[in-house]
């Protein structure tokens, strides 16, 4: 499927009831740490599941333990109907989970372009040999996903970098660049690590739409942390709140608003 | 103004691809590979000026392509994949004797002697098949350490050359010499046809390692290298990534030791490819600039030219020094220039061309 015919295709969105990914009884520890605790929820396809919470509440290692960077001691996860003790990351990337991260980590010897290019390379094809010679399937490897790229290079308007090295990049433009990367893995389930930190009001506008966009025209499910509570109220279909690991508020966005535990952990209530 | 892209639009992406974009640029690549592999060789032929004598041609300018593509090697490992190695020397060294053994045939299995082509591609998959091996640390272990590692193949190829007779033939001098050159049937003895032979293997290594590095392979090593963990996340392997970049960076060193050995030395010794070679070619690329295969030229053209012209500017300038001096203010000199570069150019002298392009495009209007 390509890119544009997405974009001409879909334009509502299509939120469904289907589970994609169900966490239960999640526990991760780190020594005497215990980063989560017992904690349990679903992410629908095609939705907008934000994930809030106070910093060290666990939302990253959330994160990490359903692309499988991390393995929680205890509990399953069950993506696309199949549940594992423990995700592998390569795994969770060729079935489609991709992500981007709190700290930027792009690859920053290389281009715009080269970064983006990376995430197809689960979708190339051509051996080795083909690449030393860059003719037969590997040139035509490298046209068809440059073209693929290239899409999303218009789609998230960072044209006028494709051949800059990221490492020049402001921040600004260097988070969008980890979005395309992540996009060009064409992904089912999209983790986005507070995509909007550190911007400000008009790079952070273009975000959410961006999200939006991404979530409308390409039907992929999203994941978002996020901070700025007037984006998660915006963007999000249901959020699930976190604090010292447990989980205590999960809803949409009307209902976690009004949930007093939520107020009492944003507004540093006494325990 | 003559050096700009103005006017040359790229109508397909297979044109945006190509390895010079700029028409410039391609026209003066045609140009210097017409000059390397026509104009040079009939300058020697007729003993035209530097070649007055076979020196320039085989103390100079035989090193240089057979060690830029050492350079090539290595840099595919540190510049691209971020593997820090200091066995390229080993590595040179196991080009060199196997392909040794395969173009005197290895009687014990019965295998007659190879075509010199042949023995030389499989001296460089013996040394790829041990940079694997090698390389396995690297799944481990990172910088520093895998140094450390790698430091340790340079030892043991040196202790095995030396002491396990085999690979000699039994010669008891312990030196070698190479076997009858014969390239397609046709003897290669003078200075003039070994510099086509390294020239061809030079220009066709470099293109093959070109293509990988900026192909599907080439991104993976360098997203290795950028940040292993995102890497990861992304589905690249980093077991498939650093055990490829080990392969192909070792047969590249391999194949070039083997040239090392039948083309400059004829005969040699394990001394040839001790750990002063391996530091010589991480200079080299350090210098010349980490990720980049110009680079590996332009480090390997400046470590070699600089003690000649250590030797010969003092001497015009009419102040002479000895021998001694000169290699004592070599290390000097490497190891200021290395500090410098490290610190304020980590790209090195690529880098440095690049930024002089750069200009070059703007001028003669800076802004
Ligand atoms: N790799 C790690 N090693 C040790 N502790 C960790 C590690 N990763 C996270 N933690 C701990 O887990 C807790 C949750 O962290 P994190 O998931 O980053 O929170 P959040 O993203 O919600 O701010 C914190 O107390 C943090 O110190
Ligand atoms: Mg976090």
């Amino acid at each position: 499927m390509s890119a544009t015919a997405a974009i001409n295709s879909a334009d509502t969105r299509a939120v469904t009831n289907e589970v994609l990914l169900a966490v239960e009884n999640v526990t991760l520890r780190f020594g005497g740490v215990t980063a989560i605790n017992g904690v349990s929820f679903d992410i629908r396809k095609g939705e907008i599941r934000a994930i809030i919470g106070p910093n060290g509440a666990g939302k990253t290692s959330m994160l990490n333990c359903i692309n499988g960077f991390y393995h929680p001691q205890e509990g399953r996860i069950t993506y696309k109907g199949e549940t594992r003790q423990r995700m592998r990351p390569h795994v969770a990337a060729s079935q489609g989970i991709a992500r981007t991260f709190q700290n930027v980590a792009l690859f920053n010897g290389m281009t715009t372009l080269d970064n983006i290019m990376t995430g197809r390379t689960l979708k190339m094809s051509a051996n080795i040999f083909w690449q030393m010679l860059r003719l037969g399937p590997a040139l035509a490897d490298e046209i068809k996903h440059r073209e693929y790229c290239e899409e999303i290079i218009d789609f998230l308007e960072i044209e006028a970098i494709r051949k800059t090295p990221v490492g020049r990049l402001p921040y600004g433009l260097q988070k969008r660049v980890e979005l395309a990367r992540a996009l060009a893995m064409q992904p089912d389930l999209l983790l986005l690590d507070e995509p909007m930190a550190g911007m400000n009001l008009e790079e952070k506008q273009d975000m959410c739409r961006f999200i939006i966009d991404v979530n409308k025209t390409f039907g992929t499910t999203i994941a978002l942390i996020e901070h700025d509570m007037g984006v998660v109220m915006d963007l999000s279909d249901r959020v699930v709140v976190l604090e010292y690991g447990r989980k205590i508020a999960d809803g949409t966005p009307d209902e976690v608003k009004s949930d007093q535990k939520v107020i009492d952990a944003y507004l540093g209530v006494s325990h | 103004m003559l050096y700009r892209e103005t006017g040359q639009f790229k109508t397909s992406y297979a044109n945006d691809m190509v390895i010079f974009p700029i028409r410039q640029d391609r026209i003066g690549v045609y140009l210097l590979l017409g000059f390397a592999f026509i104009v040079l060789p009939l300058m020697m032929a007729f003993h035209v000026a530097p070649f007055r004598t076979d020196y320039f041609l085989l103390a100079i300018l035989l090193p240089f392509l057979i060690l830029s593509l050492a350079a090539i090697g290595v840099n595919i490992l540190v510049g691209y994949c971020g593997q820090i190695s200091l066995g390229s020397g080993a590595f040179m060294a196991i080009g060199a004797y196997m392909a040794y053994k395969f173009g005197t045939g290895i009687s014990e299995i019965g295998l007659p002697p190879m075509p010199i082509v042949i023995a030389i591609l499989l001296g460089g998959l013996s040394a790829a098949f041990f940079g694997v091996l090698f390389g396995l640390p690297s799944l481990r272990i990172k910088g520093l350490y895998l140094a450390v590692a790698t430091l340790a193949a340079q030892f043991f190829f040196d202790w095995v050359f030396l002491r396990v007779k085999w690979f000699t033939n039994y010669a008891p001098s312990g030196s070698v010499s190479a076997p009858e050159l014969k390239f397609f049937g046709y003897l290669i003895a003078t200075p003039v046809e070994k510099y086509m032979v390294a020239l061809s293997f030079l220009t066709l290594f470099a293109l093959v390692a070109k293509n990988l590095v900026r192909g599907n392979i080439g991104r993976q090593w360098m997203a290795i290298r950028d940040m292993d963990i995102a890497a990861e996340l992304m589905g690249i392997r980093p077991l498939v990534a650093k055990l490829s970049a080990f392969a192909v960076s070792s047969f590249i060193i391999g194949i070039a030791g083997a040239l090392w050995a039948f083309l400059r030395l004829g005969t040699w010794e394990p001394l040839a490819f001790d750990i002063n070679r391996s530091l010589e070619l991480l200079f080299m690329v350090i210098i010349g600039g980490l990720g980049s295969i110009l680079g590996s030229f332009l480090g390997a053209a400046f470590i070699l030219m600089l003690p000649i012209f250590l030797t010969v500017l003092p001497a015009e300038l009419g102040v002479p020094i000895t021998t001694e001096t000169v290699s004592h203010l070599q290390n000097v000199i490497f190891g200021a220039m290395i500090c410098f570069i490290l610190i304020k150019e980590p790209l090195g002298f690529a880098r440095l061309w690049q930024i002089g392009k750069e200009k070059l495009r703007m001028w003669p209007f800076p802004y």
